[in-house]
């Protein structure tokens, strides 16, 4: 036993020796000899000559001038890899799908064909009628209490908003005490139902949302305000939309475009995706510069084109582009958005 | 779509047999080792032991690799290369991982990314990576040597050399450059800082300056190769091998998941070669290949050729009668609503979870393949694979016999094997025998005892955690996908295989993290547990019967004796697998995945 115990110390000793010393040593040697780019985390200069990111990492755009990654779980934090891990049974899956596809969803066919969604939502959600009952606001945050309390959690405004309707509604907040005696000081999200019920009777087809204005001052500020139309109703109340309108017809967009991936930090976009977001970058471009929208969108085309790569050179899988790499190269030949 | 599994399979079929044939060599010692090697060698050899002495061996230098394992995470905050500042992890952590890291599990309740130093991926990952895995490859070797019939079964510390300094070293420097060559970071900093193309896309700081994207780089190419090849799957970063540093493109997911399944496909092969015979091991391969086409194909079927549920609906709203003694009539119906689709193009299928730059059915691929083989590593999240999908996973590690781990996976068929022997002999009515020895009580009773550990280990404590708030306060997901969550941590923990549905709470991270998640500490103790009973049981068990078994008279083959190497045995070893498995998790499976699939979606709000 103790000789097993002395052998076994010997063969840790020299194991620690080979795999943690030598065994990385030649790699390391080997990578900075050969492949100094990669082994260093594949980072490339902008046009000012500085590192600007990654090739392997996603990062943010919000720029119509460029194309956008994926969503990203992780916010494109490339200290904190992660994935959303939803389940497909979550209802927090479907409804951060359908936020994103709010902006950009149009009908494929009707009327309406090839229009935006979104100003119907606003008229949809100012009737205030959902599955025939009157009440939006307050049947989805009956429904779904998770989202309204993401709602209040998710931005300091909101808490504050609640928190002082709370102080001008004591006699709602001491019903919800009696209602839940677990809760004897409810905070601002525990409120957040409650809250969305009334705000939905005092204000019917509104929603608080930020409002900037001048003050008398001339300064800009920003405060929470019920609102009648805007962006916020058109994300937050799609998925409600929907529901109420299962039947009508609606362009899909690239799966990619919607989904997570499972690093958050899934560098590439399919191709089909870049070309669903080509007409909003081609345009904006085309603003900028003043020049001819179908020329740009022409152009650009051709550089995703050349771009485009396929796993495993086609083996294994569809066209895809690097974000990064076709940015950097809209920003080198366009000069900087405006 | 079926190119990269079937080209995968080809590949690493091919590449198996020649392995084989170098394992065989190395392991019966027919090789003569450059002078300096077998300087170490010549320390390290106690003589010949039998297997006894082998466990002792073993079991010593476990408690020396689980002491190391200790005090190298403790040290993280005072150790060198850590210019990030990380601080020591939380007691019931450190516990967790040292057992997972020892036990070849790799099931990782931190990130790689956020919690561990350089100095610990490289001092206390690496070398518990190449010497955990070693650890089975040298079970499976002593009890070869066993049913062979030898009174000694080699020695331990010699063949823990010879697997480490002639085995896993060189493979590991050959996949590594690759790596690097495909675009793994190799280097000894942690960080890079880079300010973003789009100027303040990643937010401003408090003082109105943009913030810019920090980048952790470190020694992955070095981890990443045996994290593959000794099928240990802990990734150096948080999302593992879905991180693009971690795996970079097409040709490095290719290739790490080849590395992941050659040792187990060589080891079966060494098995027979060892044993001299050949065709015994054929069969066995045969079964265990069958096993894994099918649930690759499962994968595929379901998840890259089908859309996310969440966002297809369904038009009409489903009504079932369920039995309900306190309803009039006995039964009560249940309304399951309409639900409208998203318009969401699915043609690549599920992509929640999934990277994009590997290949369409590659995420599939990879999570049918790391569970079979046991490795752990994910190259998509687990937790959002379509609920039908999910099985495959869950069977994999519920068999844990489809090629399984590096030794312990042959070990574990082996165990199938007596039974399925056993049961063929009572209904001819022979004697069992195997390998022209006969099974008599106790082999029966330390092959049973070993195969029970498993489902005993993964149904006590899921029931457990899922009847109280240790596990349901951890749970991320709503309904039946929140019980599988519990269950897959365990099944995970059991079977020794390391990967997760990463949205259940475990991580508490580092000791003065002010919001852990709330259960983290129960959750780091069992599964801690689970762990540690899970890899040694099943280990010692079969040495010892290897041992009863191979001290027998080998009775000379007869008309009547059932021939291990042909079609027939082959099927009958198929059934036994898939007999057991179903009657110990199909009410388990119905719990979760099933009961996921068929009943709404989305689950509530």
């Amino acid at each position: 036993m103790l000789r097993s115990l002395k052998v076994s110390l010997l063969l840790m000793a020299f194991a620690v020796v080979i795999t943690c010393g030598i065994y990385p040593a030649i790699l390391w040697a080997f990578g900075q000899t050969f492949y100094p780019f990669q082994s260093n985390g594949s980072i490339v200069n902008g046009p000012d000559g500085k590192p600007v990111g990654s090739l392997l990492v996603a990062q943010p755009f919000t720029k119509d001038e460029y194309f956008w990654p994926r969503p990203s779980a992780a916010n494109y934090d490339g200290t904190a890899s992660a994935s959303s891990a939803l389940a497909a049974s979550n209802y927090g899956l479907r409804d951060r799908v359908a936020r994103t596809i709010a902006p950009v969803a149009t009908y494929a066919g009707g009327p309406k064909k090839g229009q935006l969604v979104a100003s119907d939502v606003d008229i949809w959600f100012d009737a205030d009628r959902y599955g025939g009952k009157p009440g939006i606001v307050a049947q989805w945050a009956d429904a779904h209490n998770s989202l309204a309390q993401a709602w209040v959690t998710g931005d300091a405004a909101h808490g504050a908003y609640v928190d002082a309707w709370s102080k001008t509604h004591p006699d709602l907040v001491a019903a919800y005490v009696k209602a839940n005696p677990g809760t004897p000081q409810p905070k601002a999200s525990d409120l957040a139902v409650t809250f969305f019920e009334h705000f939905s009777k005092d204000h019917p087809g509104m929603f608080p949302s930020a409002v900037t204005q001048k003050d008398a001052s001339g300064k800009a500020a920003t405060a929470i305000q019920p609102v009648k139309s805007g962006s916020d109703i058109e994300t937050t109340f799609f998925l409600s939309w929907r529901e109420d309108h299962p039947n009508v017809q609606l362009q899909n967009v690239p799966g990619d475009y919607v989904t997570a991936s499972g690093s958050g930090l899934d560098p590439d976009i399919t191709l089909e995706n870049a070309e669903f977001q080509l007409d909003r970058v081609a345009g904006k471009w085309a603003q900028d510069l003043k020049r001819s929208p179908a020329q740009l969108r022409q152009e650009i085309q051709a550089m995703l084109q050349k771009q485009a790569f396929s796993p495993g050179d086609g083996l294994f899988g569809e066209p895809i582009v690097n974000v990064l790499q076709i940015n950097l190269a809209l920003r080198n030949r366009y000069g900087a958005p405006s | 779509m079926w190119t990269l599994p079937l080209l995968l399979l080809a590949v690493t079929i091919l590449l198996s047999i020649p392995m084989s044939k170098y394992f065989a060599w190395i392991m019966d010692g027919r090789y003569r080792a450059p002078r300096v090697l077998a300087w170490f060698e010549e320390r390290l050899n106690t003589g010949q032991q039998n297997w006894k002495q082998y466990v002792i061996a073993m079991m010593a230098f476990t408690a020396v690799l689980f002491t190391y394992g200790y005090v190298v995470l403790c040290l993280q905050p005072i150790a060198p290369l850590n210019p990030l500042g990380r601080s020591i992890l939380a007691p019931s952590l450190i516990f967790n991982t040292v057992i997972s890291f020892l036990t070849n599990t790799n099931l990782q309740h931190y990130s790689g990314d956020q919690h561990l130093s350089n100095f610990s991926q490289i001092f206390f990952i690496l070398p518990n990576m190449f010497l955990s895995a070693s650890i089975g490859f040298c079970a499976l070797s002593a009890i070869i040597r066993a049913f062979r019939g030898e009174a000694t079964v080699g020695n331990f510390f010699v063949d823990m050399w010879r697997v480490v300094a002639y085995i896993y070293v060189p493979a590991a420097l050959i996949i590594g450059a690759i790596f690097i060559h495909e675009g793994m970071p190799m280097t000894y900093q942690s960080e890079q800082t880079v300010t973003t193309l789009e100027p303040a896309s990643m937010g401003v700081d408090d003082h109105g300056a943009a913030k810019p994207q920090n980048i952790i780089v470190g020694p992955v190419a070095a981890v990443i190769p045996i994290k593959m090849l000794g099928t240990n799957g802990g990734g150096f970063y948080g999302m593992n091998s879905a991180v693009p540093l971690e795996n970079p493109t097409a040709v490095s997911n290719f290739v790490t998941t080849f590395a992941m399944m050659i040792f187990p496909f060589s080891l079966v092969l060494m098995f027979g070669r060892m044993l001299g015979r050949i065709r015994h091991s054929v069969v066995i391969y045969c079964v265990m290949l069958a096993m894994m086409v099918g649930l690759i194909w499962w994968t595929i079927n379901w998840d890259t050729l089908r859309p996310n549920p969440a966002f297809t609906g369904t038009s009409v709203e489903r009504s079932y009668q369920i039995a309900d003694a306190t309803a009039p009539g006995g039964h009560r119906a249940v309304v399951l609503p309409a639900v409208a689709s998203l318009p969401v193009d699915q043609s690549l299928g599920n992509l929640e979870g999934k990277e994009l730059r590997f290949g369409t059915s590659a995420g599939a691929v990879f999570a049918a393949v790391t569970t079979d083989v046991t490795c752990g590593a994910v190259n998509g999240e687990m937790d959002s694979l379509n609920p039908t999908a999910s099985l495959s996973p869950f069977i994999g590690m519920w068999l844990n016999c489809v090629f399984g781990g590096k030794g312990v996976g042959m070990i574990n068929l082996l165990l199938f094997l007596i039974i399925g022997v056993f049961l063929a002999g009572q209904m001819v009515g022979r004697s069992p025998e195997y390998l022209g020895r006969k099974v008599g009580a106790r082999e029966m009773k330390l092959a049973v005892i070993a195969l029970l550990v498993h489902p005993f280990l993964i149904l006590g404590p899921s029931g457990l955690f899922a009847a109280t708030g240790w596990g349901t306060g951890a749970e991320s997901n709503p309904g039946a996908h929140g019980f599988s969550q519990i269950v897959y941590q365990f099944s995970s923990a059991s079977a020794n295989n390391g990967s997760a549905f990463d949205g259940l709470g475990v991580t508490y991270g580092f000791n003065n993290n002010p919001n852990p998640a709330p259960e983290a500490v129960p959750l780091d103790i069992a599964t801690g547990l689970v762990m540690l009973f899970s890899r040694y049981l099943p280990i010692i068990a079969p040495i010892a019967m290897a041992f009863f078994l191979g001290r027998k008279k080998v009775a000379p083959a007869s008309l009547g004796t059932m021939r291990d190497d042909t079609i027939t045995f082959g099927v009958l070893l198929l059934g036994t697998i898939i007999i057991i498995g179903a009657l110990l998790f199909l009410p388990v499976a119905a719990l979760g995945p099933l009961a996921e699939h068929f009943g709404p979606i989305p689950f509530g709000g």
